[in-house]
Order: structure tokens, then sequence, then C-alpha cells
């Protein structure tokens, strides 16, 4: 198969994945399934590896991925997720992870986009302006 | 007249000796002395050996003498020393016109000097001219590039200097924003950076 035969390929088998716009372990699990039995072996592996990526990419496009210094409620997570639920038009769930190197504040990351209200980042603009 | 006077006077005694023994016959020969004084004087001249035929062959013999003297001798003396002459004059008239040329030639000598000095003197001028025209080319030239110099070496002083001030400030930057980051992070408890963080989703709400 040609490289481009399996992005398409691999594109199809997400939307198979999906249930309501959001990636369903059941269904990865039957596309799997279906394919160890369809493929062979060197047919598999680049198809899988285009289909894993794929499949991660649609996940962080459904993940708020949140790094904040010091403690951040659950309930502020959640109003995160919310606003760029909101603002991106599709289900959005938050995954915090501590990082105290941002000082105070928080960064988050949506697939592509990313949205910085950290003290790091105004640190770093403040010497960008000073120098 | 001087020639036949002396020749009387010379032989005087003589001629009258004879005079007197010819004059005793002559007395008896009177008819021959009536022949006049013309004859004496022939008589006289023929007692001293000259007579007609004698002086006519001399008078000949002097003028073939003459002749031979003026043809041969004279003759080819006179036109060498006419020829010495015009020579003289030729060579005279020559030296005078070799005066006539050099002092002409001294004249024209003396113009192209004149000639000659007036070239140089305006070739030297001419040189002068040139050679200040070129110190002064070379002088502006100089002065240019050293301006050239002078503006390039204050531009590259100048971007020395603005690029120093920017090492700088961003070294300085750097330094305070470092030593902000260490102080805030030495600094700040949960408590203060929790609240950060709900002020930071209040304005992300915005």
């Amino acid at each position: 198969m040609s490289a481009a035969s399996v992005r398409a390929e691999a594109k199809r088998l997400l939307a198979l994945s999906l249930e309501g716009g959001v990636v369903s372990s059941e269904l990865v699990g039957a596309v799997l399934a279906a394919l160890t039995k369809s493929r062979s072996a060197h047919q598999l592996r680049p198809l899988l590896r285009a289909y894993l990526t794929n499949v991660r990419r649609e996940l962080a496009r459904g993940e708020a991925r949140i790094e904040h210094a010091g403690p951040l409620s659950p309930a502020d997570a959640d109003a995160i997720a919310a606003h760029f639920s909101k603002a991106l038009g599709r289900p959005v769930r938050p995954v915090a992870r501590r990082n105290d190197a941002l000082l105070a504040g928080f960064r988050v990351r949506v697939a592509d986009d990313v949205t910085d209200l950290s003290a790091s980042l105004r640190l770093a603009n403040l010497a960008k302006s000073l120098s | 007249m001087t020639f036949l006077s002396a020749l009387l006077a010379a032989d005087a005694a003589p001629a009258a000796a004879k005079v007197a023994a010819t004059a005793a016959p002559a007395a008896h020969d009177a008819p021959a002395a009536a022949h006049g004084p013309v004859d004496t004087i022939i008589q006289l001249f023929g007692s001293f050996g000259v007579d007609g035929p004698h002086l006519l062959i001399q008078l000949i013999n002097f003028s073939i003498l003459a002749f031979v003297l003026y043809r041969f001798a004279i003759k080819p003396a006179l036109g060498q020393m006419e020829e010495r002459n015009r020579l003289i004059e030729k060579g005279l008239a020559d030296a005078q016109a070799a005066t006539q040329r050099l002092a002409e030639a001294q004249k024209a000598s003396d113009a192209k000097l004149n000639a000659a000095s007036d070239e140089a003197a305006k070739i030297l001028a001419d040189a002068r001219n040139a050679a200040k025209a070129a110190v002064e080319a070379a002088k502006a030239e100089a002065t240019a590039a050293q301006t050239e110099v002078i503006a390039k070496a204050k531009a590259a002083i100048e971007a020395d200097r603005v690029k120093m001030m920017n090492e700088v400030r961003g070294e300085v930057s750097r330094l305070v924003v470092e030593t902000a980051a260490k102080v805030l992070e030495q600094n700040l408890d949960d408590a203060t950076r929790g609240r950060l963080n709900e002020a930071a989703v209040k304005q992300l709400a915005r």
C-alpha cells in the first residue's frame, strides 16, 4: 500500500471509531480485531501506526491538557474545559498536571491550540520587551 | 732724345776726330756736303752702327720679342693676376655672404632659442598646472576616502554600541526575569498560587 492509501485507510478507520464525535474504546477494539483478521502482518503495521496517530490526535482534540502551578481545584479545571468546549463546539474534558515551573497560573493545550495564562510567560514577555 | 744725347756726349771726342777726318775729304766732295742735315744725321747714325735695315730688323725683332713676351709671359701673368683678383674678390664676396649667412643663422638660432624657451616655459607651466591639479585630485580623493573610512568606522562603532547595548539590555532583562522567577518561586506558596489560578480562570472566562 502506498503512503497516501495508508493515510486514507487510517482516516476511514478513525471515522469508524467515533461515537458521537468522541473516540469510543469499544469501537477502537472492534476495529483492531477486524484489522488483525483481515490484513496480513506486513500491511497491518503501517496502517496501525497511522491509525494510532489519528486516534491520539482525535483524543487530543477532546482533551484540555492543563498545566498549572500550585493547586487547581476540579471546579476550576471543569470551568476551563467548559470554556474550550464552548469555544470549539465539541466536548472537551480536562486533564490537569501540576507544573510549578510556570510559577503561577496555567497553560491549556487543546489539540494544536495553546492558551497560556502563566506567570512564566508574562515574565518571558517582559524580558523580551526589555531586551 | 736723352738716349741719343748720352750717346753723343760719351763719344764726342772720337766722333769729332772721325768727323774731322771725314770733313777733309768732304771738302773735296762739295756735292756730298750739299745733301743737307738729314743725310748728315743718317751718316752720323751710320757711324754709330745704326742704319735703316738694322734698325728695321731690330724693330721687327723687338716687336716679335714684345709679342712673344706679351703672348706667353705678360698675358698669362695678367690672366693669372686677374684670376687671382677674381678669386680674391670671390673669396671676399663669399666671406661677406658667409658673414651675412652667419648673422642670419645667428638670428634664426636666437629666434629658435627664444621660441624653444617660450615653449619650455609653456610646457613647464602646463606641467606645474597638471601637477597641481593631480595633487588637488589626490587630496580630494584622500579626503573622500578619509571621510568614507571615518563614516564607516562611526557606523561600525555605532552598530557595535547598539549591539552591545542590546546584549547588555537582554542580559540584564534575562537576569531580572530569572531573579524575579526565583523570587516568585521561593516566595509563592500554594495558597497564593491557588488564588492566582482562580483569577486566571476568571480572566479566561471573560
